[in-house]
């Protein structure tokens, strides 16, 4: 008996001429574990809105425990039976309490004083947040809050729960707990439906449903996905263990960590698989042509905090000593935070330290002559989800908002914005003329970066770029990033992802506002690594350890 | 921090977090209370119902053992808009006023009667600043909603949207510092790409041209989180039939007498002055 049916399910917004969901046939059984992947605007979120009647499906096309969320009244059974963590933890807290916001659904369904009180305490319990009940979510950090999204979601005593790119916006420590939760959930009986763009996390699920363009066009075991050839043309890649294993020769295994490859690695071949391993590392090109011993920005002794004057100011970043060379690509690395946004933004004199001095590009930020705003455009700042900030109509017109401010004007803009937008892989014939608003999600990404290469900057600063891509949009930027750095110019990024991190000439580590570490890839995950940092490491170092330890112990017998 | 930031503007999270007889009363208590203050303050012409509503929120505010200091540092704000009140009291003169005048500076003069009225204004203003200031010093933001809702209760038998009206309250506190936070991203995402905000341009339409670059993405990405906050809600069985509440606000005997001595004190501070004729 299946516990979701979707039959010949077809969804068109109002207004569109393209179907967001096109005959999608799938039945889920109880305490099923299920995948959803697909490019950005496959549909992945449309359909998971028509099973719990956010979108109103076709009559007939979906059941949920019975329920046909086409109609009023099976939209409340099927909201009652599946329950939605979605993208953005902050996007889903009503109340002002944690306790309270677990307790919103239950108000709703009007269960009674005594039992809410009960099922709110369970729900705590089973996502570790009774110590934080009666503080503010607004003080929690990101991971915490998607566990309040669940503690909430919990609550309900739903058979399904849908994760709606849960894991996309929290820090690794926190992305972890998430999917321990959803593996209690399945023990559970609980049926999971997991929508993601990293492939990693979906090979944890015993059935992966592939969407592309509305259209379902596979489903089956993660292993059988990962054998087949179609994965370039659905815009996915392997995960990150099953390709390692695949490069060194052994049996994937969909679904394996870092770790137990390691170790399995070790056993089949011996001695050999440390040098093996650190093959598997594409490796670091340099850049040419940077100018050696020139510093790009400089930062002394700052701190800064947010509202240092009221009651609730604190401090974001603490006594920060760096030097980036010029020409260096650097990855700020931490937990949601740890200071890294701030930080970008004292180099990109957006913030100016409370004490201590910030010299980007030689102006000293707080030194009152400093022309703050040519700086900031010699080396402009993207904010996390720099596509918010989106205003033009036109793709043209917002590549060429930045040179513009430049007092460029006329044949010499109109080179910037082409430049600019072949760069991005937005070819400038093509898309000059395209209005913003109809653009993917991913291209959206793409347009904002070019709207600041166009300034021809000296030095880019990213606040976690590729976040929220799917893997081959997340591809491209990268490779973006990492041939504008070939170029010689300076490019700090902030990342979640420790296999970017590895990439980088140089990464820096935040703690508390503080910096933890700082040196090449090889040092701070290798001698200088420190548990506490809680960022865990890149995948092929986490293999390489886990087989060292196996070896030892082999030795050891 | 300097630079760009905008949360320091934004005051919110007020709340004093200490336990005091006032922090103790159900927020429908501290509602009636914040009335009674208010009301008189605003429509009463007598100085001495002004009086003792300016004197019932100070001896509030000692024993909610809030500091006197931390509530008058709210006020700033809202000192020019008293300034300028003041001052068209001052230059508009009452016809047949024949106080006698205190200043005169050329054609502008005080008279006793304009500075009487200078004076009641200002006790008018901190006793209102005061109650306003107390009250969300010790409310918290669930409070606050939740009082509205209780104070509906009696309504929503007649089909009122108390409960509705309550989350409208606790929402629109939730976003404040959302869009605060949108605003702020935003300006720092043009002024990376060389946006200068309000300086040079001039006349109002170029001023308005020049704010494009925020408010266009601003109110886009307003209306997305209000839309995600929504979908969430609905996805929760907002509005599926009658709700229950995970917070009582049961309130002792303490409480109703809070509650009848709000009432009595209105009405004895708006009809008193009228029957003993005080003015």
């Amino acid at each position: 008996m299946s516990l979701v049916t979707i039959q010949s399910l077809s969804f068109t917004y109002p207004g569109s001429s393209t179907q967001a969901l096109s005959d999608i046939n799938l039945s889920l059984a109880p305490g099923e574990y299920i995948a959803v992947v697909g490019a950005n605007g496959s549909g992945k979120s449309t359909l998971i809105r028509c099973l719990n009647g956010l979108l109103v499906p076709p009559p007939g096309t979906v059941c949920v425990d019975g329920f046909d969320p086409a109609e009023p009244s099976g939209r409340v059974g099927a909201r009652k039976a599946m329950s939605v963590v979605f993208q953005s933890p902050s996007d889903q807290i009503v109340a002002s309490i944690v306790e309270e916001d677990v307790a919103f659904g239950l108000e709703n369904l009007g269960v009674p004083y005594d039992e809410m009180h009960s099922r709110v305490d369970g729900a705590l319990g089973a996502v570790d947040l009774l110590a934080e009940r009666h503080r503010s979510p607004r003080f929690l950090s990101s991971g915490q809050q998607q566990r309040l999204a669940v503690a909430g979601a919990l609550a309900m005593r739903p058979r399904v729960v849908a994760f709606d790119e849960a894991t996309s916006m929290i820090d690794p420590n926190g992305r972890a707990a998430i999917l321990g939760l959803m593996d209690n959930l399945v023990s559970s009986g609980i049926t999971v439906i997991h929508v993601t763009h990293d492939m990693d996390e979906a090979a944890r699920a015993q059935r992966i449903v592939v969407l592309s363009e509305g259209r379902l066009v596979f489903t089956g075991t993660p292993e059988r996905l990962f054998a087949s050839r179609d994965l370039d043309g659905y815009r996915l890649e392997l995960p990150r263990s099953y390709d390692a294993a695949l490069k060194l020769g052994l049996e994937p295994h969909a679904g394996e960590d870092a770790a137990g490859l390691g170790k399995r690695a070790a056993r089949a071949c011996g001695m050999d698989v440390l040098a093996m391993i650190s093959r598997l590392e594409p490796a670091a090109s340099p850049a040419d042509g940077s100018p050696a011993g020139v510093t790009a920005f400089s930062v002394r002794d700052a701190s800064m905090s947010y509202s240092a004057e009221t009651a609730g100011g604190r401090p974001a970043v603490q006594r920060a000593s760096i030097e980036i060379p010029a020409g260096t690509l650097v990855a700020l690395v931490g937990k949601t935070g740890a200071g890294k946004s701030s930080l970008l933004q004292l180099l990109d004199a957006l913030a100016i330290p409370d004490s201590g001095s910030v010299v980007s590009l030689g102006n000293t930020t707080s030194d009152r002559s400093a022309d703050l705003r040519s700086l900031r455009m010699r080396a402009p700042l993207a904010v996390q989800r720099p596509e918010s900030a989106i205003f033009e109509a036109y793709v043209g017109d917002e590549v060429a908002f930045g040179p513009r401010n430049q007092g460029i004007r006329g044949a010499g803009l109109v080179e910037r914005v082409e430049a600019a937008l072949d760069a991005v892989g937005l070819p400038f014939q093509t898309y000059r003329d395209v209005l913003t608003r109809t653009l993917s999600g991913g291209m959206k990404r793409r347009l904002a970066l070019a709207s600041i290469l166009s300034l021809d900057p000296e030095a880019l600063l990213l606040d976690e770029p590729t976040a929220a891509l799917d893997p081959a949009t997340r591809r491209d930027v990268l490779s973006l990033i990492q041939s504008y750095a070939r170029q010689g110019r300076t490019v700090v990024m902030s990342t979640h992802s420790m296999d970017e991190a590895a990439l980088a000439d140089m990464v820096i580590v935040m703690r508390e506002g503080a910096i933890a570490a700082s040196g090449a890839p090889d040092t701070v995950f290798g001698d200088a690594w420190d548990e506490s940092w809680g960022i865990g490491r890149p995948f092929s170092w986490t293999m390489a350890g886990a087989a060292k330890d196996e070896l030892n112990m082999e030795a050891v017998r | 921090m300097k630079g760009i930031e905008f949360f320091r503007n934004v005051s919110i999270g007020r709340y004093v977090d200490v336990d005091s007889p006032v922090h103790r009363l159900t927020p429908v208590a501290k509602y009636l209370w914040l009335m009674a203050i208010i009301i008189p303050v605003s429509v009463s012409s007598s100085t001495a119902a002004v009086l003792a509503c300016s004197i019932i929120a100070l001896a509030c505010t000692v024993l909610a053992h809030v500091r006197l200091g931390f509530l008058l540092r709210g006020f700033v704000p809202v000192l020019p808009l008293f300034g300028i009140a003041a001052v068209f009291q001052a230059l508009l003169s009452w016809p047949g006023d024949a106080s006698p005048i205190l200043v005169a500076i050329g054609p502008a003069s005080l008279s006793m009667r304009e500075m009487m009225a200078i004076a009641s204004m200002a006790l008018r203003f901190v006793a209102m600043m005061l109650a306003i200031g107390l009250f969300t010093s010790v409310t918290t933001e669930g409070d606050t909603a939740r009082g509205v809702e209780d104070l509906f209760a009696p309504l929503s038998l007649l089909g009122f949207p108390a409960r509705g009206f309550a989350l409208t309250i606790a929402v629109a506190f939730r976003f404040i510092p959302i869009v605060a936070g949108e605003f702020e991203s935003v300006v720092k995402a043009q002024a990376a790409r060389g946006a200068d905000f309000g300086s040079g341009a001039r006349g109002p339409i170029r001023k308005a041209r020049a704010y494009l670059p925020l408010i266009v993405p601003v109110t886009i990405r307003a209306l997305e989180r209000a839309e995600a906050l929504g979908e969430a809600m609905e996805a929760r069985c907002y509005g599926v039939g009658p709700a229950t509440r995970y917070v009582r606000s049961v309130g002792s005997t303490a409480d109703t007498m809070a509650r009848i001595g709000a009432v009595m004190f209105a009405v004895a501070a708006l009809a008193g002055p009228l029957i003993l004729g005080l003015h």
